[in-house]
């Protein structure tokens, strides 16, 4: 399966502007939109990148999904065969956090094969201003233990830690044996028969 | 007669005469009558049956306004082309096989139908076939044998089984397809292909193929799609009176380039219906969320989220009411390439539109932020939104009015400003002009002008002139001594 492309579906959860455009901005663009006014691009709602991990060539699609709580009924269409979840919180509303167990309980029971990373995003406000952090450092880190999630504090203002997470959520699908190899096998009974099938009739 | 006592074999005699007892045999054919008989009894209420009928009819007719058969009409057509639909399952299937092995070169030649009201020689399968045989050429031969061959079965085979449903359909394309993607890369005819024209051989072959088998495979009438159709497009009609703030959709739309572009996106998702294979369909989605894209970068000056373009493309949906959208949405998630489905952008645009119908479907008070009473009587018509210059389902002309009437008015107040400014600015000019006059004249009043002789330029010997005449002489020299 050398030249074939692979594919993973990255979904982004999050409360309405909490920060998920400005997360697919600096990382496919490398950009925040305080700092220059750009035209080109039309929508920061879908983005690809293709990523190099281990000699694989992955193609990672990013998918931004409204966040907006009338909204939630139909958020599992979205997550349908998603690998990877990255759900975001605002580290500067409280509120934000709260939402973020939502969506691990419909991701935990509707996609039990997306993993989760859990990304506490404007950093950069909290960073100088303590006053500003309403989302504790541990309370993230605990939450993410007991769900058995990767937690990361980001700022697409400055780009901290933004790589790195799209990095990891890159080589944790790549060191996932079953994202790769399980098809195998399977598609070429499929093959088999179906192949069989067609001369018959 | 029918209901003859099953007792062994024996038939009473009395059974087999005619009902009418004329004293001949019976026939179970002629209800039981006699020939003569059964002709008589049969006109008489054939007779009565005409005259009934047609007392009704005209009963009816006059009874009833012309919106009612109108609408009576509507429906016996309908009912009419489902039967005919169900009619020509059949024999279309195998006229469409039998043409077919004549060649693929000219696979459309179709024998005529057996019926003759709407049959057209479907111009788009003989499109996607040529377009086909040009992609063919372009590859080297064992491959575009392959793939021939490959597609020739999957068509024959479900051309064949027209008795499939759609689930089953659906399956064997989607097996095709994987096989296929297999096939591709391990056969040896497509060796050093690039994993681009992998795809587009994929593309190539979905979309041949499903527009072959468009009228085989588009809202096949073993399933439901069609009244689900209908209960849609009657639930977006019922929702008519959603305006774009009640789905905080933020669209700009005192802008005509927003206008320009909510047209063109709406224009787009009705296209869709018209588009053959799914990658047709599912590029009219792109097109129309690239355009809701721009309707939001012109309404807001920034890149929009997934935030912005859900609440607009779910108004965009509401207002379009595009044609058949559930069976659109059904016939794309059978038979499209699950690869281009649940990937990259296409996908995404697909997932959204999804979102936007199963949001559609499920609106109540609460997802509009509303409360039950005011959504109610929204339903009911008893109110109808206020803000007919937000572009209400107006007819386009009026809309365009409205418009219209509003630019007048703004140009009409400019005029109205820059008149006032004028006179006020002529106004000014005057008070100038006469405020100068009067300093003038006051300056004048204060200080009177008084024009003094110049100084003539003194002249020494002028002014001197008179006395000079009284001065002695110049003295002469003389000589004084000899």
């Amino acid at each position: 399966m050398a030249g074939s492309r692979v594919d993973l579906k990255v979904v982004l959860l999050g409360k309405e502007y909490g920060g998920k455009t400005s997360l697919v901005e600096r990382y496919l663009h490398d950009r925040f939109h305080g700092d220059v006014p750009y035209q080109n691009t039309i929508g920061a709602a879908f983005g690809a990148k293709k990523v190099e991990i281990g000699g694989k060539m992955i193609t990672m699609g990013i998918w931004d999904t409204a966040g907006s709580e009338r909204y939630e009924a139909m958020s599992r269409i979205y997550y349908r065969g998603a690998k990877a979840a990255c759900i975001l919180a605002d580290l500067t509303d409280y509120t934000s956090f709260e939402r973020t167990r939502f969506w691990v309980n419909e991701l935990k029971t509707n996609e039990e094969h997306c993993k989760i990373y859990l990304s506490g995003t404007k950093y950069d406000l909290v960073e100088n201003d303590k006053k500003n952090r309403k989302v504790d450092y541990h309370m993230t880190t605990d939450f993410a233990d007991e769900i058995h999630a990767q937690v990361m504090e980001t700022s697409s203002k400055t780009g901290y830690h933004i790589k790195e997470l799209f990095q990891k959520i890159a080589e944790d699908f790549v060191d996932d044996p079953s994202n790769l190899e399980i098809k195998e096998p399977n598609t070429l009974n499929m093959y088999e028969s179906a192949y069989k099938k067609k001369f018959c009739c | 007669m029918t209901s003859k006592k099953k007792k062994g074999f024996h038939v009473d005699e009395s059974e087999l005469l005619c009902k009418n007892g004329c004293g001949y045999y019976g026939n179970p054919g002629w209800q039981g009558f006699c020939s003569k008989c059964y002709r008589e009894v049969y006109q008489k209420a054939k007779d009565a049956q005409l005259e009934s009928d047609s007392l009704r009819k005209q009963r009816l007719a006059a009874l009833q306004g012309p919106a009612v058969t109108a609408n009576g009409e509507t429906t016996l057509k309908f009912n009419k082309f489902e039967e005919k639909r169900k009619q020509h399952q059949a024999p279309k299937a195998k006229t469409v096989k039998t043409l077919f092995k004549k060649g693929s070169a000219s696979p459309n030649k179709e024998v005529p139908h057996p019926w003759t009201g709407k049959r057209q020689p479907s111009i788009e399968s003989e499109k996607a076939a040529s377009d086909f045989i040009e992609f063919l050429n372009t590859l080297r031969k064992p491959a575009a044998q392959d793939i021939t061959k490959q597609c020739k079965a999957l068509i024959d085979r479900l051309q064949d089984q027209y008795e499939l449903s759609v689930e089953e359909q659906s399956d064997i394309v989607q097996d095709f397809y994987q096989n296929m993607g297999e096939r591709l890369q391990t056969h040896s005819a497509f060796k050093g292909a690039s994993a681009e024209q992998y795809e587009t051989m994929m593309e190539h072959m979905e979309k041949y193929m499903i527009t072959r088998l468009y009228k085989i495979l588009f809202c096949p009438p073993t399933c439901d799609d069609e009244q689900k159709d209908l209960a849609i497009q009657n639930r977006i009609r019922r929702l008519h009176w959603i305006s774009a703030e009640m789905l905080d959709a933020d669209i700009d739309s005192t802008k005509p380039s927003v206008i320009d572009y909510i047209e063109k996106a709406q224009t787009d998702i009705i296209e869709m219906n018209s588009g053959r294979s799914p990658i047709d369909k599912l590029l009219c989605i792109v097109r129309c969320s690239k355009n809701i894209f721009q309707v939001l970068n012109i309404s807001r000056g920034q890149p929009a989220s997934a935030d912005d373009f859900l609440p607009v493309l779910i108004y965009i949906v509401l207002k379009a009411n595009p044609p058949q959208l559930h069976s659109n949405i059904q016939y794309i998630t059978r038979f499209a390439n699950p690869n281009k489905l649940n990937q990259g952008e296409v996908g995404y645009y697909f997932t959204n539109l999804c979102c936007a119908v199963t949001f559609i479907e499920n609106l109540d008070a609460q997802s509009l932020s509303m409360s039950q009473e005011e959504y109610d009587s929204y339903m009911s018509g008893e109110v109808i939104p206020a803000g007919t210059k937000f572009g209400e389902p107006i007819c386009e002309g009026l809309r365009l009015m409205y418009a219209n009437l509003a630019t007048l008015d703004e140009l009409r107040i400019r005029q109205d400003r820059l008149r006032e400014n004028a006179l006020s600015l002529q106004q000014e000019i005057k008070d100038f002009r006469d405020s100068v006059v009067k300093t003038v004249q006051d300056v004048l009043t204060t200080k009177p002008f008084i024009i003094q002789q110049p100084r003539m330029p003194a002249n020494l010997d002028e002014e001197n002139a008179a006395e000079s005449s009284l001065l002695p002489p110049p003295l002469k020299p003389e000589v004084v001594a000899k």
